[in-house]
């Protein structure tokens, strides 16, 4: 097992120093990439619409994505196997999840994981944002799949209020009103808001990453899924705190904890001044 | 004034004459004492009038009241002309009611803590004993008393005439009574009414016309608007019923996946309720069966469903039994089908009882 | 008619003598203002609650001129824009008015909810006291059982007001208390469809809870305060032993002129502390949870701190139903037990202790000094049980933010909640019971041999031993003859004054004015001749 780690770690710090020594042709080949991602767009499209295409040995593969198979080849395939057919009790098939999928997991550092456990946790991505959309291309290549709309503003012009209401009913009982996230049975949780980024929590939505519920667009709307995002963005982390420091936000718990660390502690010392021998 | 230490009983000190002219005022206030058993046997200036220390000790104070001004002022000035309104876009500032709170806390503990070393260190300290006298008072009162109250029954001679005190209950009773009834009338409420604990608002209406599901806008659902492993809380298609008047009706209408839709069915089938699921879709009712919170932390991989409020957790594939936690009873199916229209109806209402238990549930 | 000059210095004199032509209260007046109290820390613990209890009364009534008690259903178009156009009661929606469209409202809010949780959190903190210091024996057992009562009439009006805004969490709470109530075997259904005006939520509740915060519970309340602090004042607050102090009298300062000013600083101080907090820290923002929707309910929900043990309670509860078959069928849910059987024996058990206690030891003496928890160590260690269990209870009752935040798995919090329930009450008795025997033992120890002073000697056979100093003139074997009278034994060298006078001033040393007289405070090294006239009244 540590073995297993080590080669893993190995293979992650090579990764790590790979994207440095290209980072310049790939801005001078800026024009190229837009171009690329226009034609894995297309690529996409093209893959949803052609039936058994994850059958086949060895799939067309834009550039992007050819790219992203060579990322996944060195970092991915230990658990989720060759051709992202899955690894039973390692891994599971990534065929048809879609780069939704991978942008969330790949994107807030959940994959790769560190280890097996109840839930994976978010950690400082391993992968650049590059290399995030060529895995993603890669996988939603193979098997189709949801994918997030382009653009990193997915919540302009959106109605907060109506973000709000959807926000109450669909995700507050496991993100907690304040967006802080809460305890799932077991040892495993839902995850604080806080760190995540419209993409994100989109991609989140669309593809029910690890316990959470799907949220397709047949339920869910793109302009609904506006509207949450900008009420999460802009009502719960803009920090709206009108009433001074919000305690972290975990409710009558810390307030409890606070009226007596705070407020008892400091009247104790008070009664203590005032009763003592002067 | 000098320090005074005495050392006599207040039995043992001479009452004073308080007119006396050369009496001074604490002459005075030491007689007052006496009197109430007191004896001051420790009063002694902590500051020597004049001192470097007292005149420290006043700035000191008077700084803590003159900060109180100052910072009164300030909330004053904060309150009338800092903005304060919540404003779309830029928000609320999140500076007021926190410089609001700190000015007038500032205020009022400069005003409490000048008070307080005012009267802690300018003036003089006391050692002062007076008696408790708590003994029981003296037995002849006691007697005194009890005899004076048991003389009232005497009079009335209830024991001679046995029908007052008979007559006197008959009536008083019956006008408890009606002091109790208009509170206990007015309050109760049949909770049976309508048969409204044994109903929700999927009761097929009149004509057996089933009861659409819908969602939180009114709209009703296909079996395409919900993805596998997605839940969507869903609500008898009646009027009001997205409200708390139908508190009992919010529904998890829940796609399973495949194999987990199959065990679902297999579980079902043995608690026949083999007709319950359309396809891969079940319906539980969303009110928790311990207390009434809504249990709708559904977890797409394990199948659990977890009730935030007292962590009862369910196993949606083996009909919804308690598995963890404090509930006992499994959340109620509903019983669920498709109507020519291709939404989701209700083919009857739940055959279970929804919510917390109750005495007369079963 | 001649007219008289006005003489402003002597309209005090005339003013009183005026009062007490028509009302006769200098005498009454005189013994109020003579009253002795005694001064230790401790004591000004139950004022906190009374003081924030002055506080509520003010901001509350701030409160009610803008809270609207109605279920009717408004669309809100307040200023706060995240919630514009949502439809919801008019209570809610009067209580986001009061956060942002009533200037300075929230702060008013903000401090009238600390000083809720001040309350009784003071009570819990005064209970504390009074229990281990043994100030609830006779003749206080009624006080007693008044102050838990406060306790129990106190939670009442904080859950009632925590309802009040009709928020998504208030919401959530109520949704609860109606399932408890409607758990009690027999009359539930019935109990729960009066109270509500018939099926939950009905649309009369806040309107009742209102009536009942802010009219029947403080009246309720002001009663029993004022019937705790009439008890007080007419049986003398107790002391703690020590020199000249007895069970007959009371050594302290009289309410003129010093000890009336300190209570109206600590006035001030409790009150600053509360709007620093109303203004500082952020409290139940209603803004977030949104209006109530029974489908609607949020990760973390929890009561406030002081009904969290009830929900602690629920949530370790196994799930136990009793099915009585008879007729139809009968069931007692296990939401019955933590709920209302057990809040039924703590409030039988809190408010019978003093007759337990009286009837086990068989003192049914008048009792007006305190003791020292370790001299009372089955006492001391029940109430250790008691706080144990508690805060056991506590915790659990907000375990799932534990198991959130520390990555503890949620089940494994619960199963560490049943067994620490019945585990950790036992230990702390056991632990509470040897620290008490161990600090008695030391007490005794320095009484007899004296105090360390740190110096080693070296004996002429070559041993080390510590020089003691004792506490009172040595027999003939070194063994001092002080017997332990409860109160603090000198420990330390410069308690006895060795090293000089103690040092004064709390945060930083004051000097001592060299022409002020020296305090008796700090015995000599040399016993004082007094010390053998010290009783503790005990043993007369």
């Amino acid at each position: 097992m540590t073995s297993d780690n080590d080669r893993r770690g190995g293979l992650l710090a090579r990764l790590r120093g790979r994207p440095a020594a290209r980072s310049r042709g790939r801005r001078r080949l800026g024009a190229a990439v837009r171009l690329i991602a226009a034609l894995t767009l297309a690529g996409g499209a093209y893959t949803v619409f052609a039936p058994g295409v994850q059958a086949q040995e060895n799939p067309p593969l834009t550039g992007a994505a050819a790219e992203g198979k060579a990322l996944f080849d060195v970092s991915c395939v230990t658990c989720h196997g060759r051709n992202a057919q899955g690894v039973e009790g390692r891994g599971p098939s990534l065929v048809g999840v879609g780069s939704a999928s991978v942008e969330f997991q790949v994107g807030s550092g959940r994959m790769p994981m560190a280890r097996q456990e109840a839930q994976a946790m978010r950690k400082p991505p391993v992968f650049t944002d590059e290399q995030v959309r060529q895995l993603g291309q890669y996988i939603q290549e193979l098997g189709g799949g949801p994918q997030v709309p382009a653009g990193n503003d997915l919540h302009r012009n959106a109605d907060m209020a109506a973000g709000g209401e959807l926000f109450r009913i669909n995700c507050s009982q496991c993100h907690a009103f304040g967006g802080g996230g809460g305890a799932l049975s077991s040892g495993k949780y839902a995850p604080s808001l806080k760190p995540a980024s419209d993409r994100q929590i989109y991609a989140a939505m669309l593809s029910g990453p690890q316990n959470m519920p799907v949220f397709g667009d047949n339920q869910i709307t793109p302009e609904q899924k506006a509207d949450i995002i900008a009420y999460i963005q802009e009502t719960l982390k803009h920090d709206q705190d009108q009433g001074g420091f919000n305690l972290g936000r975990y409710g009558p718990s810390t307030e409890g904890l606070a009226i007596f660390l705070i407020g008892i502690v400091a009247l104790v010392f008070a009664s203590l001044w005032i009763a003592g021998k002067s | 004034m000098s320090i005074h230490t005495e050392h006599q009983t207040p039995q043992g000190r001479e009452p004073l004459d308080v007119n006396d002219p050369r009496a001074s005022r604490f002459d005075i206030v030491q007689e007052g004492a006496r009197r109430d058993d007191i004896e001051i046997v420790h009063y002694e200036e902590q500051v020597v009038p004049g001192s470097k220390a007292e005149r420290r000790l006043t700035r000191t104070v008077a700084l803590m009241f003159l900060l109180t001004g100052l910072a009164a002022t300030a909330f004053l000035v904060i309150y009338i002309w800092w903005p304060w309104k919540w404003e779309a876009g830029r928000g609320g500032d999140k500076l007021y009611t926190p410089l609001l709170g700190l000015t007038l806390g500032v205020a009022l503990l400069g005003i409490g803590f000048g008070i307080l070393t005012w009267g802690k260190k300018l003036l003089p300290k006391e050692v002062s004993i007076q008696d408790r006298h708590d003994q029981p008072g003296p037995a002849e009162d006691r007697k005194i008393t009890g005899e004076t109250m048991l003389y009232l029954a005497d009079e009335l001679g209830v024991k001679r005439r046995p029908l007052l005190g008979v007559s006197l209950v008959a009536g008083l009773l019956p006008v408890g009574a009606v002091a109790a009834a208009p509170l206990v009338g007015g309050l109760i409420s049949n909770p049976h009414k309508n048969n409204q604990m044994f109903t929700t608002g999927f009761a097929p209406a009149e004509g057996g016309k089933k009861i659409r599901l819908v969602r939180e806008d009114g709209r009703p659902i296909r079996p395409a608007d919900v993805s596998a492993g997605g839940q969507l809380t869903v609500f008898p298609g009646i009027e009001h019923g997205v409200s708390n008047k139908h508190a009992d009706s919010p529904t998890l209408l829940i796609h399973l996946r495949e194999d987990d839709a199959q065990k679902s069915r297999e579980a079902n089938s043995r608690a026949g309720h083999g007709d319950y699921m359309w396809g891969n879709y079940a319906a539980f009712s969303k009110i928790c069966t311990h207390a009434g919170c809504p249990a709708s932390l559904y977890e797409q991989q394990t199948n659990r469903l977890l009730c935030p409020c007292h962590q009862s957790q369910f196993l949606i594939t083996d009909n919804a039994r308690p598995i963890f936690g404090p509930a006992s009873r499994r959340l109620p199916q509903l019983p669920i089908e498709v109507d020519e229209e291709g939404f989701f109806v209700a083919k009857s209402d739940y055959t279970e009882t929804i919510g917390p238990d109750f005495w007369e549930r079963p | 008619m001649k007219r008289r000059k006005f003489d402003a210095a002597a309209l005090p004199a005339k003013t009183a003598g005026a009062v007490d032509d028509r009302f006769q209260v200098a005498t009454p007046l005189r013994k109020l203002l003579n009253k002795v109290f005694p001064d230790h820390w401790s004591f000004l613990l139950g004022e906190i609650a009374l003081f924030s209890f002055v506080v509520l009364l003010m901001t509350g009534v701030f409160l009610t001129f803008f809270y609207e008690p109605a279920m009717t259903e408004v669309v809100y178009n307040g200023s706060y824009a995240p919630l514009r156009g949502t439809p919801m009661s008019a209570a809610y929606a009067s209580s986001l008015d009061l956060s942002f469209d009533v200037r300075g409202g929230l702060i008013m809010r903000q401090m009238h909810h600390w000083a809720a949780l001040l309350f009784m959190a003071a009570i819990v903190v005064h209970m504390m006291r009074v229990f281990f210091t043994g100030a609830f024996r006779k003749p206080r057992e009624t006080n007693w059982i008044i102050g838990s009562l406060l306790f129990w009439v106190g939670f009442l009006a904080g859950f009632t007001g925590y309802s009040l805004p009709d928020d998504g969490l208030s919401g959530t709470g109520l949704r609860i208390a109606s399932g408890i109530m409607l758990s009690i075997p027999v009359i539930g259904s019935w109990l729960t469809s009066s109270i509500f005006g018939g099926e939950f939520p009905g649309e009369i509740i806040i309107s009742r809870f209102f009536i009942a915060h802010v009219l029947l519970i403080p009246g309720l309340l002001v009663a029993l305060i004022s019937a705790h602090l009439g008890l007080v004042f007419k049986q003398k607050h107790t002391q703690w032993p020590g020199p000249g102090r007895t069970n007959e009298n009371v050594v302290g300062e009289r309410m003129f002129p010093r000890y009336a000013l300190k209570q109206g600083g600590f006035f001030m101080v409790v009150f600053g502390v509360i709007a620093l907090m109303g203004g500082l820290f952020q409290i139940n923002p209603i803004w977030y949870f949104g209006p109530y929707e029974a489908w609607v309910v949020s990760a973390a929900s929890q009561p406030d701190w002081y009904v969290m043990f009830l929900d602690g309670s629920t949530r370790l509860m196994p799930a136990w139903q009793i099915n009585i078959p008879i007729g139809d069928g009968y069931v007692i849910p296990p939401l019955f037990w933590p709920t209302v059987v057990l809040p039924g024996i703590l409030v039988g058990l809190s408010t019978m202790y003093p007759f337990l206690e009286a009837r086990q030891l068989k003192d049914y003496k008048h009792h007006n000094l305190l003791q020292r928890p370790r001299d009372v160590p089955a006492r001391t260690a029940v109430g250790a049980m008691a706080v144990a269990f508690y805060i056991v209870l506590t915790l659990s009752g907000g375990n799932d933010v534990i198991a959130d935040k520390f990555h503890i798995s949620l089940n494994a919090m619960t199963w560490a909640g049943r067994i620490g329930l019945l585990v950790v009450p036992p230990l702390a008795y056991y632990v509470a019971y040897r620290l008490c025997l161990g600090l008695q033992q030391h007490d005794r120890e320095v009484l007899a041999h004296g105090v360390e002073t740190g110096i080693i000697k070296r004996l002429p056979d070559g041993r080390f031993v510590e020089v003691h100093q004792p506490l009172a003139a040595a027999d003939h074997d070194g063994h001092g003859e002080l017997d332990y009278v409860g109160w603090v034994v000198p420990k330390k060298m410069n308690r006895l004054g060795a090293l000089g006078p103690a040092i004064r001033g709390f945060f930083y040393p004051i000097e001592r004015p060299a022409e002020a007289p020296v305090s008796p405070g700090h015995p000599p090294v040399e016993p004082r001749p007094e010390r053998e006239e010290i009783t503790s009244g005990e043993r007369r």
